[in-house]
């Protein structure tokens, strides 16, 4: 069990005196690192929740705590927690403050009164982690939805927070990009930075998860690991969700006796592998460890890896494909899909960021180690 | 087929100096078709439902409705606006009212509907999105997901030939989303040809008979989902992924050395794919009409203690709303997904949906196995 991070204690708030409580006395406790899904339906509270623990919202009664200690609704300490806390709301058109692009983006540190060449080292490091930076002078009245958010995203970015929370970060953007939002979660975890989300695709959240909370009119009724909650649909179908398609079909693959209910799958390929026929010979996955200064298309020739299908994953890697300009076939979901090559029996290769090892093959290991078949997985 | 809809050579941009969003844009929508409009954000997908519905006029090409131009003069917009309703991904661009049940009303009282059938529809409407609880309240205080349902109603309530709706399950939870799918599915099957776009691939795959895709202001595919997924380099050029279970069939039928056709769109078929299943378990069947359903569930629900019960359709889900209920909105697949595992289950829905239950029957057949069903003619 790691430490506790932020916790609410018994919270309860209203938007008016007289209206419905939207947080009812509510526990809720957020560990260091842990990466943690916000489940519920509209209407439940999550957006709230969000706005209470960074201090937005001054709750009723109850105690907000970070690091232990309460949360002060005092100006100068208001600032500070949402310096540390801060939220990437659903709707970007929320967090729009100023019409350029990178003065928005620069708002944020600006704010926390940081240098100017450090505030406009981070407005670049952030517009180039969500694919902006060519829109640097744009007006963002200019930019469409998906635009705007990935330029929201930036402004949190830029203000690197010790807790992330976002809000629907996928919601109206299109699947590439939607995986693009995941992987910036990811690399935000591996650097140290505690993720909360909440979305409404079941799917997505159950693959990058590590815990659950769900909220259902204004409580909080499950908190954990996932599979339990899904377990239990009653509970599921109660708090307005539904199941993920890949927990119900191994359900189901399982009942019908064609494989073990456990280990459970969160990805299609580890779903793919536990139901398909064993002994099968699949490709190896090369994964080549990729800082900011490795040129990994001369890496690719000099280990005779050219002409396979490539994957990209992780910022450094990102980083160092825009300086010396390799090939990707897989730019978005780079894990996944150089798997799901190795199970059609060809070697393919991802191009790595060194921070994300564990997770580019941790598809490939829940294969290996679980005895579905072997992929070899070299490391360069 | 009738044609609805054709775009020939169409052209539109925001402003002369700007790249023109629709470019040499041919389209063509049948009557009763389920069509998906697939496309990365940017793509011209909206822009593409603003030129259908007169609201942007091209500078080059035409749009044709029931096989004559559209006219862009008031008369021949309200004759075309009074068939088409669109739901917009963002439900404030769409808000005229401050009252939920005013905002609702709009639509019809503005095609000159009367005051008693208006109010009628009004709370049909509220009752399918369950928002019937907040007829009274202002728009103000909704979230963002209730905003959209109360959207979606005002759209219902227009009694349209035509429904677009513009990426509808966006910001709404799982079972809402499903709601609206099944929405969707009712108003298909009593004649209203529907047209959604959204980048939710997993849903709409479920969905579509035909998927229309667009690239940079042109139309990429027109045609069969799995024509298009099959290829896997234009949809990465698409801004797109394959669907999960698109996926999964085609690495377990490689690993297996099998045909990656028949392909399966759901749970209970991709189950009945690779199982091996051939016993089926009974779904008994009970079309409910709007009074009798609670009657029949006790009836049945009687016989039958402990199998699965799962409602499909608004009329069935809120006649049984308090009542047990395991699939309350993914019905459809959660009881043939039992039948597939060899338990029985009931399943009640609105007699609407008859057609969708013959239709999953018929595609497992392809799969080679043999749904039994009672109580379904």
């Amino acid at each position: 069990m790691s430490d506790i991070l932020l916790q609410t204690e018994d919270v309860t708030y209203a938007y008016s005196r007289k209206g419905p409580k939207v947080l009812d006395h509510m526990s809720i406790s957020i560990g260091k690192g842990v990466k943690t899904a916000i489940l519920g339906s509209n209407g439940a509270g999550k957006s709230t929740l969000f706005s209470v623990l960074n201090a937005l919202y001054k709750p009723e009664s109850g105690v907000v705590r970070y690091k232990g200690e309460p949360l002060s609704y005092r100006h100068k300490g208001k600032i500070k927690m949402r310096s540390e806390v801060s939220i990437l709301f659903q709707n970007p058109n929320d967090m729009v403050f100023k019409p350029y692009v990178e003065q928005d983006v620069a708002y944020g540190p600006e704010n926390m009164k940081l240098p100017k060449d450090e505030v406009e080292a981070r407005v670049s490091e952030a517009l180039f982690a969500v694919g902006m930076e060519r829109y640097r002078k744009s007006p963002i009245m200019k930019l469409s939805y998906g635009q705007r958010k990935r330029i929201t995203l930036a402004g949190v970015l830029a203000m690197k927070p010790s807790v992330l929370i976002m809000d629907e970060p996928t919601a109206g953007l299109d699947p590439q990009m939607a995986y693009e939002v995941m992987e910036i979660a990811e690399q935000l975890h591996k650097t140290g930075v505690t993720v909360i989300m909440s979305s409404h695709d079941t799917d997505l959240t159950y693959a990058w998860a590590d815990e659950i909370r769900v909220l259902n009119s204004a409580k909080c009724v499950y908190s954990g690991l996932p599979e339990p909650f899904y377990s239990d649909y009653s509970l599921v179908q109660k708090s307005g969700l539904l199941t993920p398609s890949v927990f119900k079909m191994n359900a189901a693959m399982a009942d019908l006796g064609k494989c073990s209910l456990e280990p459970y799958p969160r990805t299609q390929t580890q779903m793919s592998v536990k139901i398909a026929n064993k002994g099968r010979d699949f490709g190896t996955l090369y994964v080549i460890k990729t800082d900011k200064e490795t040129d990994a298309g001369t890496v690719i020739e000099n280990e005779g890896l050219k002409g396979l299908h490539t994957g990209l994953y992780g910022m450094s890697a990102r980083i160092a494909r825009n300086s010396f300009g390799f090939d990707a076939d897989f730019l978005y979901n780079g894990p996944e899909n150089c798997t799901m090559k190795c199970l059609s029996g060809t070697d393919s290769v991802l191009i790595c960021d060194p921070l994300m090892l564990d997770k580019a093959v941790s598809s490939a290991n829940f294969i290996n180690d679980n005895g579905y078949g072997k992929i070899d997985i070299k490391v360069i | 087929m009738v044609e609805l809809f054709r775009m020939e050579d169409v052209t539109f941009a925001h402003n002369p100096s700007l790249p023109p969003v629709l470019n040499g844009f041919n389209l063509s929508i049948e009557e009763g078709s389920r069509t998906a409009i697939l496309g990365a954000n940017g793509a011209g997908k909206t822009t593409l439902f603003y030129t259908l519905t007169g609201v942007y006029k091209p500078q080059q090409g035409q749009v044709l409705f029931k096989g004559s131009p559209v006219e862009y003069t008031k008369e021949g917009l309200r004759n075309l606006r009074s068939d088409v309703a669109v739901v917009l991904q963002n439900p404030d661009e769409q808000i005229f009212c401050s009252l939920v049940e005013e905002d609702v009303a709009f639509g019809p009282l503005n095609l000159g509907v009367d005051r008693d059938e208006v109010e009628e529809r009004v709370t049909k409407a509220l009752r399918d999105v369950r928002m019937s609880e907040y007829a009274r309240r202002p728009l103000q205080q909704l979230s963002g997901g209730q905003r959209k349902r109360v959207a979606i109603a005002g759209a219902l309530a227009m009694h349209p030939k035509i429904l677009i709706m513009d990426e509808p399950t966006a910001g709404l939870d799982p079972q809402a989303s499903m709601e609206v799918m099944e929405m969707a599915e009712r108003l298909r099957l009593s004649g209203v040809t529907v047209m959604i776009s959204t980048h939710d691939i997993d849903i709409v795959y479920k969905w579509a008979s035909i998927s229309d895709v667009l690239n940079s202001g042109r139309i990429e595919f027109s045609g069969n989902s799995e024509e298009f997924y099959s290829d896997p380099e234009r949809v990465y050029r698409c801004g797109l992924l394959t669907p999960t279970v698109f996926n999964m069939n085609l690495d377990v039928s490689f690993i297996n050395g099998i045909d990656p056709s028949p392909y399966p769109r759901n749970c209970c078929e991709f189950t009945a794919k690779f199982s091996g299943a051939s016993r089926s378990g009974t779904i008994h069947c009970i079309p409910a009409g709007e009074e009798d359903a609670l009657a029949k569930y006790e009836a049945a629900i009687a016989d039958c203690r402990d199998v699965d019960v799962g409602v499909y359709g608004s009329n069935s889900r809120y006649a049984l709303r308090d009542s047990r209920v395991n699939f309350r909105f993914d019905a459809m697949d959660a009881c043939f997904t039992d039948a597939v595992r060899g338990r029985d289950s009931v399943l009640i829905y609105d007699s609407v949906f008859e057609p969708l239950i013959k239709e999953q029957a018929a595609r497992l057949k392809e799969f080679g196995f043999d749904t039994s069903l009672e109580g379904c003619r």
